[in-house]
This record gives C-alpha cells, structure tokens and sequence, in this order.
C-alpha cells in the first residue's frame, strides 16, 4: 500500500485526490480524537477544518515519516487550541496550571460519571503538555515518539512527560483509591 | 490494573456519523479547488474550479500556468492580426470551421512535414515553477507513450514511483490528447469539440440546445450546493450567450490544449494539433520573440477568457513548438489586491525509455 509520506508527496505534485486519500484513512481516528476532547457534535463540525489546515501545511510534512497519524493529531490540536480559545468565557473554567500555554478546556468537562469524574479532574490537574502526551499514548494508541511527533517535541520530552503524568494521576487521592478498590476486587477474586 | 488502564475507560466515544465525515471531505475539496494552488499536472480546470473561482471574483487559468509564476518571458517583435471565430462555433456548432492563425497552423504544418517517429517510450518533463516570490519548486513528469504519468519531485524519485505503479494518469489526460492528435491532422472543428469536452465542463458544447440548458443547470445546481457549504448565498446564473459564452467555452480549450501539449509535448502530432486548436481562439495573439537566444513564438491568450483578470503567455520554440515555458500575469488594470498572483513555468522536455528511468538512468 502507498505510504502517507508518499501520497502527501503526490497532493504535493497536484495530486489533490492523493491527498483525500490520507484523509479517508485517518478519518476516524481524528474524528474520535476530536470527539474524546470536544464531544461528537463539535467534532463533526471541526473536522473538515482540521482537513483543510493539514490541507494548507502538507509542504512541512516530514515526508521521512511513512504514517501521518501523529501529524494529523498535531494538526487537529491546533484547531482544537483555536477552538478552545473562541469559547465564550462564561463556558469555561480557566486551569491556572495550563494558562501559560493558552486556554484549557479540561476543567470544564461535566462530571456525569463518577470514575469519569475523577479521572477528569485528575486530567485537568496535569500540565496541559503532560495530558496530551498522555491522552495520546492511551486514547489514540500512539508511542511516545509518535505522540512526541503529534506534539511537536523530542521524544525524550515526551517520555519525560508521560512519567511525570502517570505518576501525577497515579499518585492522585481520588485516582489512587479508584484503582486501590479496582486491585483489591481483582486480588480477591 | 494501572492508571493506563484506568484512562482508557474514557477512550470509548460515540462515532462520527458518516455523513460528517462526507462533509468534512466536501469542506477539504472545496478548499483544494478554491486554493488553486495544485502545482504542475493534475487537478485540471474542471469547469467547477473555472466557475467557482469566477464566481469568487478571481481566475480561471491554463493549468499550466495556474500556479506559475510571473516573469514576463521573450519579447514580442511583431503581432499577427488574428481573424475572430464565428461565434457559432464557440456556442457549439461543430459544423463551422473556425477561422485560423496562418502563423500557427503554418508551424503546425512544418512539425508534421518534418518530425520523423520519436525515439523511447516515454517523455521526461522537468517543470520548474515560480509564483510570485517564492522559491522555485522543481517536479519531475514521467508521460509514457502507453498513457501512465509518474510525477515526483526529486529525478531520483522515479524508479521507485515506476516500481510502486505510482500512476497518476486521469482518463482525461488521454482525451485531451487524442483530441490534439485528431486536429494535427482531421476535422478541426470536430477535434476542437472533443477538447473542450475531455473534461467535465457546464458549456454542452456539441449537444441540442435543451441538453446544453440541461447541463447547465445541473452544473448551476452542483454550484449552489458547495456554495451553501461554504456560507455563500448567491442566485444561480443564467447561462451565457454570445460572446461571454464563447469565452467560457475558449477558457476550457485553450486550458485542456496546454495541457495536452506539456503531456505530449514530444509527440509531433500532439504538438501541431495544439497550435491548431490555438488558433481557434479569436482572443489569442501570436507574436515572434527570442528567449536564450532561440526563435520563439509568444502565444498570448487575453484577460476575455481568464474572466478579465489575468492573461497567458505560452512560450514555445519557433521551430519545433516545443513549450518554453508559460507565464501566468495580472490582467491590465487589475487590482492587486484581487490579481492572480503572477508565476511563471518553463519545461524541460526529453524523450527516454522506462526501462532506462525504473533502472535509475537518467
């Protein structure tokens, strides 16, 4: 099967359909990446922008790197970023752990569940660069190189990263005693 | 059980439905087409980047020269007046010879006369772009007598392209040029009507008067779906007559025949039969001009067709009609602000076998 790297290659040749070939590849993976972080409404609306701006930076693809899943979640971050931004201010909490690096959206996902609850609110405690790297390696299944790809960062950075959020989230109360009870339950059966 | 583990019961999401992942295909194809900015082959003018592009206030122009940059090539010595086409011809009457250019069907005929069967299999065009200011951009063209295209951007690139079967050829790219071929030598009104209709377009050329209404408004109905798409209101138009419906028709030919004549630039037949459609064109002059020394023709096609916006110049050698180059410039008068950026495209042309390129000789 003909590489990403070399169909983004072709769309850079005049090859437009080359190019809608990537994206019929990764369409739902992105959409659900996009909808684990804004919900299946605003990602159905976000996603064709997240294909027009792959669309429009498809010349700084590192053509090196056969896949271009990573990329596409970088691409789509951007756009979330943005999106994030144009929210009223009334729809959000701002996370004062994140506002260096623009607005955080994670504080103000509802809690309707309560492990999800929990899980969210430790999310929303981690640097925003430590709950990326981390969504990115346990939602969309990447490795850390790729996810350090996706991000723009060394790889080491992102290994550093993911150590430093598991063990925030690990060492969370409300997440350390959700997987002492999961253990305990496991141990005893 | 980990943390990991824990987080990846926030990993099941509801699914896009399909139709969003269709729109959002739709949204990226219309911003290809708005962009223009498909470099060398492929994505031709289809009548909708043609008549989106109109309808957004900016050009539709030659795929060669779309993305081209701007330097003004060779300089213009003498004009030749150019007698206009029946306007009866333009609005689809394939009965009507169109009136010719002397200057570009005499070559045409010199081509014919003199160019004897091509060496290889397959023709190498090295095409270098320039838009604007910005850094030249270098693509390889692999057109093999058997109709596959391989397009890469480095020369290196084209053995493995052959190996993977990297073919880019579109049924297009053939129609266009059988038809170049058929005007080198047989009906030129006939061949002018299988040019223009080698891709989709809204103009009818060649149908009854109805079918041409026909296929306009379904061509007007396509055009108003992706306009909602983009948040655009606008009434459908009414389909052209006279003079702005031949110039439609002119922006398809003179963009499917510069196409065909850099995708089989090699082929004496292909060459000729292009000059010969050329000639059809009331709003293309021709002129003699020098460029690096050589006798060159400047084949100039006027703002009329691009829509007054922009203008063509297709520069090819005075000898062999072999393309020079072609450069794509702001129509006279044009504001900057809304000017088709210039740009500027020259062509390097070799015959080769793909034997020799698959074996990495070049």
């Amino acid at each position: 099967m003909t590489s990403d790297a070399e169909l983004i290659g072709r769309s850079l040749t005049g090859d437009r359909d080359a190019f809608v070939e990537v994206i019929c590849r990764h369409e739902a993976a992105v959409g659900a990446y996009l909808a684990r972080r804004v919900g299946r409404e605003a990602a159905e609306d976000l996603l064709g922008e997240v294909w027009v701006a792959a669309f429009e930076s498809r010349k700084t693809y590192d053509r090196s790197f056969a896949e271009a899943r990573p990329w596409l979640y970088g691409v789509a971050l951007n756009r979330l970023r943005r999106y994030w931004r144009s929210r009223p201010a009334e729809d959000l909490v701002p996370d004062v752990t994140s506002m260096a690096t623009g607005w955080d959206p994670w504080p103000a996902v509802d809690d309707r569940v309560d492990i999800q609850a929990v899980l969210r609110a430790a999310l929303a405690e981690l640097r925003s660069e430590e709950r990326e790297v981390l969504t990115l390696v346990a939602w969309e299944d990447l490795t850390v190189a790729d996810a350090a790809r996706a991000l723009g960062m060394p790889a080491g950075t992102a290994r550093r990263l993911l150590h430093q959020a598991r063990m925030a989230l690990r060492n969370a109360p409300e997440v350390a005693a959700l997987l002492n009870d999961f253990n305990s339950v496991k141990g005893s059966l | 059980m980990d943390e990991m583990d824990l987080l990846s019961q926030l990993k099941d999401v509801p699914p896009l439905r399909s139709e969003a992942y269709e729109q959002a295909r739709a949204t990226l194809r219309s911003a290809m087409v708005e962009s223009g900015a498909a470099p060398v082959r492929a994505e031709r003018f289809s009548w909708v980047r043609n008549f989106r592009v109109g309808v957004l206030g900016k050009v539709g122009i030659g795929a060669i020269g779309a993305v081209a940059a701007a330097v003004a090539v060779a300089t213009v010595a003498t004009s030749t007046p150019r007698s206009a086409a029946p306007a009866g011809a333009a609005a689809g009457s394939a009965s009507k010879a169109p009136a010719v250019s002397s200057r570009l069907v005499s070559l045409a005929s010199d081509i014919t006369a003199t160019d004897g069967p091509l060496p290889g299999d397959a023709s190498l065009v090295i095409r270098t772009q320039t838009v604007a200011n910005r850094a030249p951009y270098v693509t390889y063209n692999l057109y093999t007598d058997g109709g596959d295209v391989y397009v890469t951007d480095t020369e290196g690139a084209l053995p493995a392209a052959i190996a993977h079967h990297d073919n880019l050829a579109e049924p297009e790219d053939s129609r266009e040029v059988a038809a170049a071929r058929l005007a080198a030598t047989g009906d030129l009104a006939k061949a002018r009507e299988q040019m223009v209709n080698a891709t989709a377009n809204p103009w009818g050329l060649g149908l009854s008067p109805a079918a041409a209404q026909e296929a306009w408004d379904k061509a007007m109905a396509e055009e108003q779906r992706i306009l909602r798409e983009k948040g655009v209101t606008r009434s459908p138009r009414p389909r052209p007559t006279g003079k702005a419906l031949e110039d439609g028709i002119n922006n398809v030919l003179w963009t499917n025949s510069v196409d065909a004549l850099a995708r089989g630039a090699e082929d004496p037949d292909v060459r000729a039969g292009v000059l010969r459609l050329l000639s059809t064109i009331p709003e293309v002059t021709v002129a003699d001009s020098t460029t690096g020394g050589q006798p060159t023709l400047t084949i100039t096609a006027g703002p009329a067709i691009f829509g007054d916006s922009a203008q063509e110049v297709l520069t090819i050698n005075a000898t062999t009609g072999l393309p020079v180059s072609s450069a794509v410039s702001p129509a006279p008068g044009q504001d900057p602000a809304d000017a088709t950026p210039p740009s500027l495209e020259t062509y390097q042309s070799s015959r080769v076998t793909l034997a020799n390129i698959e074996a990495g000789k070049f």
